[in-house]
């Protein structure tokens, strides 16, 4: 065994450090495209489940509580997202469904437990709360780059870990979307998403930040334990913690159909 | 058991185990009427109404679980007597109901079986729509506009974009009408007597119900789709027996008796996105051999757009034959043509909505607002009210006795 050969030890621990320095942090002719690829290819998993405590807190302070059961098959450009709202009791049973559609917009239903049946939600219709969340139907969406023109505009200090900062442009043809511009923070260590800066169409300033907070390892891979949306406008924020997460178990064949979503009791 | 001890039962389960909690919610709500004018002295000038809805959901392996029940206590003649009603076939309606109570099955990763009693949506359009239109619906507030749920089994599958509903209701549950001759079902008589009263006399709903298949599609921006419908349809016909008119000392009184027609019907349904609006339209071909009832052939269109947390929905719906429906009683063709608008936002302290609806035929019509403040996650408030105009010949402006506020208080849990 290799093991048994006078310096083996010496001779695996370069190894190790030579992998680690060709597979790991990005060097710096690398352009936004090839950082976000690479992002994509580290942080891919094949599927997500997790169960989400929402606080919503308005401008006034006033606190809303929601809870949902999230599931995602896929990951960004090939993403199936199903959301079931547990809680509260107005909203208990609401159901979101999202389905990436590689090179146009995605695919979105919204199921109300009160009209039994789902509601279309069209791609310009998108900058809409969801469901009273300062989330944006939009904003529940895996990012695709491949939807973005990018460019990549330096490194920042975030909470003393420097980042990538990258301008994406979504592309003519890439699907609609309600935002002109999105600035995106990648940490340079692990290449993982934490901050998003998001400009509506026409503004200078973002109108909107998603951070992602409190990174964890769970099953090997890279995940935010919390999210943070906040509208800089209004003043309120939407905080998300994910709880019970589960990644690559296989989903059942039918979970991310229109007759899933309309199942009442249903995940 | 007693209304009283009725409501204390059920009012236990307000505090339920740490195991029913799980999957376990409902609401409770008072709510007050005010009337501006009334039709008859029968009509009170205010009106209360409380409600206890409590909901169980349970999984055990892959079949879905859920109860439902309301218990009313509502201070007018619309309230029937304290009666096992599992199908809400009683005229009135019962103080206690079973709403949900029916389990699914999944018979294989692409076909679900739902049997017991449960609520039906088929309809595209919103506000009117042809493929909900023969499902029952109860009027006892006719602001309202209540589903009635049905005994029935379901086939529910999906095969890549095709999606299948196939529905079995061997027991009609009718439509359940407001007290004749009242505010909320006004009746013309033109009588040379003075003013009729009418009472509506006991009639046993049939027993059969309808089958009925839909199929839909989704292709690209486009969901495509048909059905077919035959049975009996759960509206009643009214039927006056002048021949069984006898004085009362409020004036002569004309018995009414119901009656329910067979009737088939066809529809297709598409909808799309199409830039900031999702477009939907319904059409429908209703055939009856009834001579009282007759062919139909109802379309309606509808387009909705986002505004920021609200909603705009605009519908026009028509029929293309002059079907002889009473106009006097709200039925399901009744106000058509109309043309119905509703805007809706929710706001950060709660929600508010408008619905503006027009018979084109009359000049009549319907303004609904409310407003809701959400006090807390589990307390919420609702002012709101209906206000019917315009002509006493349509529908909506014979109900102008039936102005009214209401304010109503909510606890979820």
């Amino acid at each position: 065994m290799i093991a048994n050969v006078p310096g083996s030890r010496a001779v695996l621990a370069a190894a190790a450090i030579l992998i680690l320095l060709l597979a790991g942090p990005a060097s710096a002719g690398e352009d936004a495209r090839t950082l976000l690829s690479r992002s994509e290819s580290l942080h891919r998993t094949n599927s997500q489940e997790y169960s989400g405590e929402l606080t919503v807190v308005n401008k006034d302070g006033k606190v809303r509580k929601k809870s949902w059961r999230s599931f995602r098959e896929g990951y960004a450009g090939d993403a199936k997202t199903l959301v079931r709202f547990t809680g509260p009791p107005e909203v208990k049973g609401v159901g979101f469904l999202s389905l990436a559609r590689p090179g146009k917009s995605t695919d979105q239903w919204l199921y109300l437990p009160s009209m039994k049946r789902e509601r279309r939600i069209a791609a310009q219709d998108r900058d809409a709360s969801f469901v009273g969340t300062d989330f944006s139907y939009e904003d529940m969406e895996e990012f695709d780059h491949k939807k973005y023109e990018v460019e990549r505009n330096g490194e920042q200090l975030l909470d003393g870990r420097p980042c990538y900062v990258i301008t994406a442009i979504p592309r003519e043809g890439g699907g609609k979307s309600v935002y002109g511009k999105k600035i995106l923070y990648l940490r340079k260590d692990i290449l993982f998403l934490v901050r998003v800066d998001l400009y509506r169409k026409g503004e200078k300033e973002p109108g909107k930040r998603l951070l992602l907070s409190d990174l964890r390892q769970v099953d090997g891979h890279w995940v935010a334990m919390r999210l943070e949306m906040s509208d800089l406008k209004k003043g309120s924020g939407t905080t998300v913690l994910l709880d019970k997460i589960v990644f690559d178990k296989p989903q059942p064949g039918d979970r991310f159909t229109l007759r899933n979503l309309n199942r009442e009791g249903g995940e | 058991m007693t209304r009283k001890g009725a409501f204390a039962a059920l009012l236990l389960l307000l505090f339920p185990s740490p195991v029913l909690a799980q999957g376990f919610s409902g609401y409770v709500e008072a709510k007050g009427f005010a009337f501006a004018e009334r039709e008859s002295d029968r009509d009170p000038w205010v009106l209360g109404w409380s409600t206890l809805f409590a909901k169980g959901e349970r999984k055990l392996g892959d079949a879905q679980f859920t109860a439902s029940v309301r218990a009313e206590e509502i201070s007018s003649q619309e309230r029937g007597p304290l009666v096992f009603d599992p199908a809400d076939r009683e005229a009135r309606r019962s103080p206690l109901s079973v709403r949900d109570l029916w389990v699914r099955l999944p018979l294989s990763s692409t076909l679900d079986l739902q049997l017991g009693r449960f609520e039906l949506g088929w309809g595209k359009t919103d506000g009117y729509s042809p493929a909900d239109a023969f499902l029952p619906r109860d009027l006892s507030d006719p602001f309202l506009d209540e589903k009635l749920p049905i005994w029935a089994a379901r086939l529910n599958g999906q095969k890549g974009p095709l999606r299948v509903d196939a529905v079995a209701c061997p027991v009609t549950t009718p439509w359940r009408l407001p007290v004749l001759g009242g505010r909320n079902a006004p009746l013309e008589t033109g009588s040379p007597f003075g003013r009729i009263r009418f009472e509506d006399r006991e009639n046993a709903p049939p027993r059969a119900g309808f089958v009925a298949l839909r199929l839909l599609a989704t292709i690209g921006d486009w969901d495509v789709g048909g059905w077919g419908r035959f049975g009996v349809r759960p509206a009643p016909l009214l039927r006056f027996r002048p021949d069984l008119a006898f004085p009362a000392p409020s004036g002569p009184t004309v018995p009414v008796d119901r009656r329910y027609a067979r009737e088939e019907a066809a529809g297709v349904e598409v909808s799309r996105v199409a830039g900031s609006w999702v477009l939907r339209g319904e059409a429908a071909a209703l055939f009856s051999d009834d001579p009282d009832l007759g062919d139909a052939l109802i379309g309606t269109i509808s387009a909705e757009r986002g505004f920021g947390d609200g909603t705009l929905l605009v519908t026009l719906a028509g029929n293309a034959k002059d079907t002889p429906v009473d106009p006097a009683l709200l039925f399901d063709r009744a106000l058509l043509p109309a043309l119905i608008a509703a805007w809706n936002r929710t706001e950060a302290w709660g929600d508010w909505k408008v619905v503006w609806t027009e018979g084109l035929k009359h000049g009549d019509g319907l303004l609904k607002a409310e407003v809701g403040y959400n006090a807390t996650d589990v307390w919420r408030l609702t002012l709101g009210g209906e206000l019917p105009f315009g002509s006493e010949k349509g529908p909506l402006g014979a109900l102008h006795a039936a102005r009214r506020a209401h304010l109503a208080v909510r606890r979820s849990w």
